[in-house]
Formats: C-alpha cells, structure tokens, sequence
C-alpha cells in the first residue's frame, strides 16, 4: 500500500464530503427561501385582509347622515366673544357653565340624565347656561380632531339659533370614543337637517371659525382651580364639569339642578 | 452515521414544541382580542402618548393582525427562528412602551389584552404587565436560540438538523437536495 493510494483516497472523500455540505447547503437555501415567501405571504394577507375587513366593518355605522334629535325645549343662544355659547335669559339669576366635549361619553351620559331639566330650566328663564364645548378628546377619535370640529360646528350653529336641536343631536348619537367621528360633511348636512340655511355655518364649519377660542377656552378650564377634581395623583380637569355660580356640582347628587335654582329664591 | 439523534431529539424538541404553542397562543389571543375592537385598540395605541396622531390609526389598524399573522406561523412552526426574531421585536416594543408610560408617570392601561386606555392613577399595573412581556419574551428568545421543535413545518421540510456529510439516514420524508 502505498501513500499515492492513500491520498488519492483521501481527495476522493474531501470532495465527496464538499460535495454534499454543498448540496445540503443549497437544498437548505432553497427551503429557506420558501419560508420566506411563506412569512412574508402569511403576514401580508393577514394584515391587508385585516385593515380591509376592519375599514368595511367600521364604516358602515357612521357613514350616513346624522339623524335629528329635537331638544326637550328650544332656547335662545348668543355666541360670546371667547367662543362659549350663552343660552337663555341673560338676568337670570343663576348661571350654570357646562364644560363638556362631544366626544366624550360621560358628557353623553350627562345629557341623557340632566339634558331636559337643563334645557327646560334655561328656555323658563330661571337659569342661564353658558356652554364651554371643548376639545379635551381631540386624540380620542381615529382620525384625531373630531371634538373640535364638532365644538366648532355647535358654535356656529348657536349663531344661527339652532344650538338646542344640533347639540341634542350630536349628543344622543354620539360617536364611539376611538371611532370615526363625524365628517365635515356630516356636521354640514345635520345643520341643514336643523334647518340652518346659507353658506355662513358651511364655511364656519370648513373653516374652523371657531378653533382658537375653543382651544383657549380647554386651557383656561384646565388652568381654573375652581374646575379641579381630586385624584390619587392631584388635581385635574375633566369633562363633564358643571359649575353654578363658578363653583362645581357635583353630579352624583341628582337634586343639583332643583337646589340651585331653590337656593336662587325661584323654588 | 446518525446516532444517537432520537434520544438528544426528543426532550428538547418537546420543550420547545410547548414552548412554540404557548407563544403561538399568546399571539393568537391578544391579536384577536384587539381585531374585535379596533376603537378600543385605538385608544390604547394613543395612551401611550408615543406616535404622532397620524400614525396611531395606521398602528392601530394594523396591529392586531401582525400579531394574529405571527401567531399562525409560530403555531405551525413556519420559519420558527425568524418569526420568534419578529416577535421579539414586536414584544421588545411593547416592553418599551410600557417602559416609557411607566418613566413618564402615565396613568394607563397597556391594552395588551383587550382593554387599554387611560385609568384611574391608583390603577396601573406596570410591573405585572413588564413582568408578564419578560415571560413571553423568554418564549420568544427560547425559539430564538433553539428553533427546533416537533409538529412543526420547518420539521417536515427538514429545516434545523445539523448538515452532515451525506444524506441524514433517518427522514421517511425529506426531500432530495438538488444537485448544484
């Protein structure tokens, strides 16, 4: 035996050997790619399909007209210079500021609870209400900013007098808190359904009339130390707040309404 | 050639197989739970406080079905390695996130299963979510490190046995590597 034959042995099993690490090697490239492809399909169906079926299932709730709701009784409304809407008779001797945001569901669930007392309260004259709608939400609808078209499109609708029936509107079919929110479109079409004629409350609406006092009026809530609730971590500022005479109620006591105006001497 | 492979196969490949399944739930689990209710999904994305307004839709609508994806392809063992690299970097995010509320003294819920959004100050629960991410994480690195486990597709194609000189000797059903 000699040692040409041993190394001739020797190459023929390197090659061998090479040859095979070569070939599970491209059989795994192969396999590897497939699995890519696999990854790759597997995620691109599930996150296109979800997105679609998701836009479908989400619009079709909130994609058509706002329905009208009437108020519990119709008042008179004044749009002040810093944005709030003054409803009702301007002496009266009580004066009950109302901070809330229309997105806001606890602002939904006031409404349902204290609307009517309210609205009658203010269109009897026994109380003013001033209104501060506010976009405290504005992050919380998806797009962001439907709280503050929404406050934008109630003031301008105040100054055409029909505040009560676009404001019971709004609040009765309230947008989901992280939905659609209502379009500019949609906010237009529900002033006409109130009976609001002419381009003045469209191009207010477009235009956002309104935005700059309704965000000062956010900032001059949050900043109000008489508007301030207790929490674990301090004081903050909430939606609904109601305040009578500046100072807050609080609404866990149902008689609130009946008390002020007794307190008032008008029983 | 190949000896001894079942005995060194079965102990570990069991373990991750368990492990594969469990992270494959966790996926599963959370995932759908947020494609069932994409506001609410919203609004814990925007709870964080991290992405602009005009980003929060898009991660919102979209995440919830990246973690159903992954769950699948982890629950068949599809590319087992490269998907537990994907889902670490999904879950590194959200430790991050909650890592980043926690820091800045939000007040919130992470969301991670369903619920989410703001709370009540006294009603965080930081340390148990971090906690409960670190878990999955370690799942996750597990398939990282170790990606082999029974019942999976990667098995079936034969992806994850060490390359030896020849063909393996012990797969009824691996297919020929081709010749190059």
């Amino acid at each position: 035996m000699g040692g040409a034959e041993r190394t001739a042995r020797k190459r023929k099993q390197t090659t061998q050997a090479a040859r095979a690490v070569a070939a599970a090697r491209g059989g795994n490239d192969r396999r590897n790619v497939i699995i890519g492809v696999v990854i790759v399909v597997v995620m691109a169906v599930a996150v296109i399909g979800g997105v679609l079926y998701t836009r479908n299932s989400s619009t079709s709730g909130g994609a058509g007209d706002i329905p009208v709701t009437a108020a519990h009784a119709q008042y008179p409304t004044k749009v002040e210079d810093d944005g709030t809407v003054l409803a009702g008779n301007e002496s009266a001797k009580v004066t009950v500021d109302v901070y809330e945001d229309f997105l806001c569901p606890a602002c939904g669930s006031f409404e349902k609870l204290y609307g009517e007392q309210l609205e009658k309260a203010v269109a009897d004259g026994k109380v003013k209400a001033r209104y501060h709608i506010l976009n405290l939400l504005d992050r919380y609808s998806n797009p962001a900013g439907y709280s503050l078209e929404a406050a934008n499109a109630a003031i301008a609708a105040a100054g055409t007098g029909k505040f009560p029936d676009f404001h019971a509107s709004l609040f009765r079919t309230q947008p989901k808190e992280g939905g659609k929110g209502y379009t500019q479109d949609q906010l237009v079409k529900l002033g006409q359904a109130v009976g609001i004629s002419g381009g003045d409350f469209e191009s207010a609406v477009r235009g956002g009339k309104y935005n700059e006092q309704i965000k000062k009026q956010l900032e001059a809530a949050g900043n109000n130390p008489a508007l301030q609730r207790e929490s674990a971590q301090g004081k903050s500022f909430g939606t609904p707040t109601i305040a009578v005479n500046g100072t807050m109620v609080d609404l866990q006591d149902a008689e609130w309404l009946k008390k002020a105006i007794e307190q008032s001497g008008q029983g | 050639m190949a000896v001894g492979m079942p005995a060194r196969r079965s102990v570990g490949d069991l373990l991750g197989t368990l492990v594969r399944f469990g992270l494959a739930a966790v996926w599963l689990v959370s995932g759908a739970i947020k494609a069932a209710a994409p506001e609410r999904t919203y609004l814990s994305v925007q709870a964080f406080r991290v992405l602009p307004d005009a980003l929060a839709g898009p991660v919102a609508a979209v995440l919830p079905f990246v973690e159903l994806g992954l769950g699948v392809l982890v629950l068949f063992g599809v590319g087992t390695r490269v998907v537990a690299a994907l889902s670490c970097l999904v879950l590194l995010a959200f430790v991050a996130g909650i890592t980043q509320a926690w820091a800045r003294g939000l007040s919130i819920d992470c969301g991670c299963f369903g619920g989410g959004g703001d709370v009540a100050p006294g009603e965080t629960r930081y340390p148990e979510e971090l906690a409960r991410d670190t878990g999955f994480l370690a799942l996750a690195v597990w398939l990282l490190v170790r990606p082999r486990s029974l019942l999976s597709v990667d098995g079936w194609l034969g992806l994850g046995r060490p390359a030896r000189d020849g063909d393996d000797g012990d797969d009824r059903d691996e297919p020929v590597p081709a010749e190059s």
